[in-house]
């Protein structure tokens, strides 16, 4: 059976229908592309029960001819790597559909776009044949552009221009350096399982050309710094939604990547690049938290954490070893769905009050004490309080590197401090303290958005008391991937 | 019984949340009764447990464990899914806490009743308090460190959120963030410990640590990094110097938290995780010295700051601060069971303390002692019962400080005697501003008429559990010290192989001199502070205004952290600074306006140059039709047929001749 097109290309149906249907049946074309992404999501959780957790190597595999002369062929699969990822993205796509019921204008395209998105992202995750990937991972841009562009806020179209240019760049690279591997494997080829054994042959020289090719693509997407600056300003301008998918799932296409291809493919070119890597690592981490200690916008606030939290998933992935990159995926599962909680629950102030400076609040915890309560909980989670799933990723990644990189991983501890103060000096501006007055009216959550950001504040605490759960899915995959590698 | 011991922290931790969301928010709840009976099932358990380990021969130490989850690792070249444990771990000095833990939170449970009657968010503070009593019993019992630290960290964040709990006032609010990011700040050094420790070991189990350290694979720079990381953490939580500010602010807290705080949990857990990892500590002299040097600091600071407090809850804290010292102190100089044996008394008397000073603040409801005076009367129970606790904390005979104290003193001059001069001098300064405490609130004629008027003892819910308290702060030392019985509950031989400490006689005199200037100095605080406007100790006062100042000012240490805080913040602008304007601007932005630059130019080149050379082309064309056609110009057909013919004729001559 084909579950595996069928969780990608469901989506892909429901963005037809929805194009086909009136544009003034917004019952209908909301119903469509929740139906299609929640079909989309029931097949990937089913096949939670079907993975086996014993297996290092990739399942539910797809493969068919597509262009044969050249050797580019449809080739699906997943492993312990991929599947959570999988997962994480049906979800999250699913959230962030209830979470865009309230948008309003030119609803149609809206949910077109969104769509077309998922399935762009859902094959990044799927994809072994490196054409078939790079197709993917482009058609990711376009949807985003338009979403940005058209539902975002005041510099909209400044802010998705630079990321459309920007992500575009990185492409061109990655393009290229996918050229250089086909015409440097014997025979031709793109299929990325075949290369990940074909790399004995290259010389180091080749593969740090390559591999910085692949890097700039997926630095970008990380984000990593330096190249992290479109990710605020893209956040602060995108729709609630978007700014969750944006966070939540976009941004581990990058982190995916340097294990998926970067690791597998080029593993010496990846044991050249570690000291940078672990550099750039601590930098995402102490620089990305203090950046976001100085903000006065929640929603810029919460994107420059997001570069401090990937900042751990590289620095787990610069230890190079199992449990680092155990920590790493780990991680951006916690982080994909913590932060796509946080920009909901961002997105909800911001509708009601129109404004996410966070001077502008105060005491609003007695007047919203629901709103107050999952706040308060997916900050802490955030900030990495032991029992939720933020802190098990986080300590994975640290315990991961620590062998390795015993001062620069002492130094990124002190990001973990700012991370805590600058999320509790938002909580205290914004929750705490008497009641600004100003917002005595303020209504607490609504059904809706209750039913996007409850599950999510459930699975943080879910996966943190119990990481197993997650961690069985991917302990063969990381235990095979860094076999052969020296302490 | 030892079986389910876990239980002991699992039922308060389920009664928190069947509280929080079984319950409606009703000042008339009946939350709280859940939530006591809860902790009265889970104090009667611990006395089971206490007595089990108490009565064998040997120290018994029970463990259970069961996989938690697998973590991928490599060691020692081999790569494979290591579990990780949740589970107890029962000794002489866990059993102990568990049965202090759970009184101490019971008793404030019960006095809550009283104390926070009517307040309208009665459920969430029963809901923390449980909460916050699970986490410290699951620190208590738990046998893997990483759990330890998980529950060390909850411990902090149930404390942020009780510090803080009537977080509309500025006040709780601001010092909850700061309780929460000071120790914190201690917390990263434990942070980095664990990850030396798996480093090292690749176990974070207790048991299996011990092991470790026994058969030297953590020993020297690694066993003092790791011992140092962890004092670090206990610093922080603890409230040692230099991290201590942040106990002082927690009394924006309801008393009762403030009670449980520095009895029981929080505070507790510092000195507890260096005993629990005594053996790290053993096997690092440096760690022990410097946790003794710390120790005694923290004592004699913390102890000078309390003479100038005139908020009566401030002078417990520092008081607090003062004799965690001690047991840092006593930990720190080898004195493995006086350190925890007067972390057991200090919970019964403290507690008692500011539960005594809460009663005060619900009758007067101030906290300024210049306002009391003359509340004996009105308040007999409150007083009598606070007498007993200061004669406690002041090491008086027979009462339960003395003999844990006694026994820190004596450690700690087996150590060094140097250290014991200071420290009995911190010893000394607790009985006078104990002393001075008691003389400002309720001794002499009252200050304020109207406060006094007003005041009146508190209900039997409060004064109950200061009566079973003050029982125990007049015999628990006693009890406890009766035929060296906390000796063999708690010996360093569980800590660690047997290690040979420096035996030095610690002379008889010695430990009664501290006894009866310790009475000296109570008497001293009651002549200075004598009379309703306590003039004597006020010229003292303008006398050495300075020196005041300093102590009022707690030596500028808050200030120092304040500044600390703001050099984050100008480092936290200055980065964003940095990543706005010249990552983004110079960095990005200029690669777009490099490529704007060459698209200008190649533009400027097309236009100027390739296209002008087209249109050139054209002319050319243009110019060389004009010239032919001037040179035949008379419009004749067969004549232009003729110049065809002839170019048609010349190039099938060329073609043809090739």
């Amino acid at each position: 059976m084909n579950t595996l097109s069928l969780i990608t290309f469901i989506p892909l149906l429901g963005a037809i229908i929805v194009l086909f249907l009136p544009k003034d049946r917004v019952r209908a074309i909301q119903t469509t592309a929740i139906a299609a992404a929640s079909v989309s999501f029931i097949l990937s959780v089913a096949l939670f029960f079907f993975f086996d957790r014993a297996t290092p190597g990739m399942q539910f595999v797809e493969h068919a001819d597509w262009i044969p002369s050249m050797g580019i062929s449809y080739f699906l699969g997943v492993d312990g790597l991929s599947y959570p990822l999988l997962v994480l993205t049906t979800l999250m796509t699913l959230v962030g559909l209830i979470g865009s019921l309230g948008v309003k204008n030119r609803v149609k395209e809206y949910f077109f776009w969104f769509l077309l998105l998922d399935v762009g992202m859902l094959g990044v995750f799927e994809a072994l044949d490196l054409v078939l990937f790079y197709v993917f991972w482009e058609l990711c841009l376009v949807p985003m552009y338009f979403l940005i562009g058209i539902w975002g806020g005041p510099k909209k179209e400044y802010a998705a221009i630079k990321f459309f240019l920007y992500t575009l760049a990185g492409s061109v690279f990655m393009l290229l350096a996918i050229l250089a591997v086909y015409f440097n494997s014997t025979p031709h080829t793109f299929d990325i399982l075949a290369l990940m054994k074909a790399h004995s042959a290259w010389s180091l020289r080749f593969q740090i050309l390559v591999f910085l090719g692949f890097y700039l693509a997926f630095a970008i997407k990380v984000p990593a710094f330096p190249f992290h600056t479109w990710l605020p300003l893209a956040h602060v301008e995108a729709p609630t939604a978007v700014s969750v998918i944006l966070a939540a799932v976009l941004l581990k296409m990058g982190v995916y990547g340097i294990l998926r291809i970067s690791y597998g493919m080029l593993p010496l070119a990846f044991h050249w690049f570690l000291p940078y890597l672990v550099v750039i690592a601590v930098v995402n981490i102490v620089y990305g938290s203090l950046c976001a200690m100085a903000q006065t916008d929640m929603k810029k606030m919460v994107a420059y954490s997001s570069v401090n939290h990937m900042g751990y998933c590289l620095l787990g992935i610069a230890g190079l070893s199992a449990t680092g990159f155990s920590g790493a995926v780990f991680q951006m599962i916690a982080h994909g769905i913590i932060t796509g909680a946080l920009f909901l629950l961002v997105g909800v102030i911001y509708d009601r009050a129109h404004t996410r400076d966070i001077a502008a609040f105060g005491g609003l915890a007695a007047k919203v004490p629901v709103y107050g309560a999952f706040m308060f909980l997916l900050c802490f989670a955030s900030l990495g309080l032991p029992g939720l799933a933020g802190f098990v990723g986080e300590f994975l990644c640290f315990l991961g590197a620590f062998a390795r990189w015993k001062v620069y991983t002492a130094v990124a501890v002190l990001g973990v401090l700012a991370t805590a103060a600058f999320f509790l000096r938002m909580l205290q501006k914004v929750f705490l303290g008497p009641l600004n007055a100003k917002w005595a009216e303020l209504p607490d959550m609504t059904a809706r958005e209750l039913i996007s950001i409850a599950p999510l504040a459930a699975l943080s605490v879910i996966i943190g008391v119990w990481p197993g759960w997650v961690l069985n899915l991917m302990n063969a995959t990381i235990l095979h991937m860094t076999a052969f590698v020296k302490p | 019984m030892l079986e389910h011991v876990y239980l002991i922290a699992l039922i308060p931790l389920a009664a928190s949340l069947v509280i929080l969301f079984g319950f409606k928010e009703n000042p008339r709840s009946r939350a709280p009764y859940l939530g006591i009976a809860a902790m009265l099932w889970c104090f009667l358990q611990s006395c089971a447990v206490f007595h089990r380990v108490a009565a064998s021969a040997l120290p018994l130490s029970y463990e259970a464990n069961m996989e938690w989850f697998r973590l991928p690792v490599q060691i020692a070249g081999k790569a494979f899914a290591l579990p990780l444990q949740l589970g107890v771990l029962i000794d002489g000095p866990a059993a102990l806490m568990l049965c202090v833990v759970t009184l101490v939170s019971l008793m404030v449970q019960i006095y809550s009743l009283g104390y926070m009657h009517g307040d309208p968010r009665l459920r969430r503070y029963y809901a923390f308090l449980s909460f916050f009593t699970a986490s410290m019993l699951g620190l208590v019992v738990s046998s893997d460190l990483l759990v330890t630290f998980m529950c060390w960290e909850l411990v902090g964040v149930s404390s942020y959120l009780l510090i803080g709990f009537w977080f509309e006032k500025p006040g709780p609010a601001y010092a909850s963030k700061k309780a929460f990011i000071t120790t914190k700040l201690g917390d990263c050094g434990l942070y980095v410990a664990l990850l030396l420790l798996f480093t090292k070991t690749g176990t974070f189990q207790i048991s299996a640590l011990r092991e470790s350290v026994a058969h030297g694979y953590l020993a020297g720079a690694a066993a003092t990094a790791v011992a140092l990381g962890m004092l670090l953490g206990c610093i922080g939580k603890s409230a040692q110097w230099p991290l201590f500010i942040w106990l002082p602010d927690a009394m924006e807290g309801p008393t009762p938290v403030s009670a449980l705080i520095h009895a029981a949990t929080m505070v507790a857990a510092g000195i507890y995780l260096v005993a629990r990892t005594y053996f790290i500590y053993l096997a690092s002299p440096v760690a022990l010295e410097t946790a003794a040097w710390i120790g005694l600091i923290t004592a004699f600071l913390a102890a000078t700051m309390a003479i100038v407090a005139y908020d009566i809850k401030r002078v417990l804290a520092f008081s607090t601060i003062s004799q965690l010292g001690f047991m840092m102190c006593a930990l720190g100089a080898g004195g493995y069971a006086a350190g925890l044996f007067h972390l057991t008394t200090h919970a019964f008397f403290k507690s008692l303390l500011f539960l005594g000073a809460g009663s005060v603040i619900h009758a007067v409801h101030t906290n300024d002692m210049r306002r009391m005076g003359g509340l004996s009367k009105k308040m007999p129970i409150t007083f009598v019962t606070m007498v007993l606790a200061t004669l406690a904390i002041a090491g008086v005979p027979p009462f339960a400080g003395y003999f844990s104290k006694e026994l820190i003193l004596k450690a700690v001059y087996q150590h060094s005697p140097a250290m014991f001069f200071l420290l009995a001098a911190a010893a000394l300064l607790t009985a006078f501003y104990m002393t001075r405490l008691i003389m400002l609130t309720f001794l002499g004629a009252p200050r304020e008429e109207e406060l006094h008027q007003h005041a009146h003892e508190s209900p039997a819910s409060m004064t109950g559990p200061m009566m079973l308290l003050a029982s125990l702060a007049v015999v628990s030392g006693m009890a406890l010290a009766h035929a060296g019985f906390i000796e063999r509950l708690l010996p360093l031989s569980a800590a660690a192989p047997a290690e040979e400490l420096a035996a030095r006689e610690f002379p008889e005199w010695l430990g009664a001199g501290v006894s009866v200037l310790g009475a000296l100095s109570i008497v001293l605080g009651f002549l200075l502070y004598r009379g309703p406007a306590f003039e004597t100790a006020k010229a003292l006062k303008r006398r050495f205004s300075g020196l005041f100042e300093l102590l009022e000012n707690r030596y500028g240490f808050d200030a120092f952290f304040l500044r600390l805080v703001e050099a984050a913040d100008a480092l936290s602008r200055f980065c964003f600074w940095f990543d706005s304007q010249v990552v983004d601007r110079v960095f990005v932005d200029g690669w777009g306006l490099l490529t704007l630059i060459w698209a200008e130019a190649a533009q400027l080149v097309d236009s100027r140059l390739i296209d002008r050379t087209v249109d050139g082309f054209g002319l050319l064309s243009l110019d060389l039709g004009g010239g032919l056609r001037a040179l035949v110009r008379d419009g004749q057909v067969q004549e232009y047929l003729m110049y065809v013919a002839i170019v048609v004729s010349l190039f099938a001559a060329l073609l043809l001749m090739r």
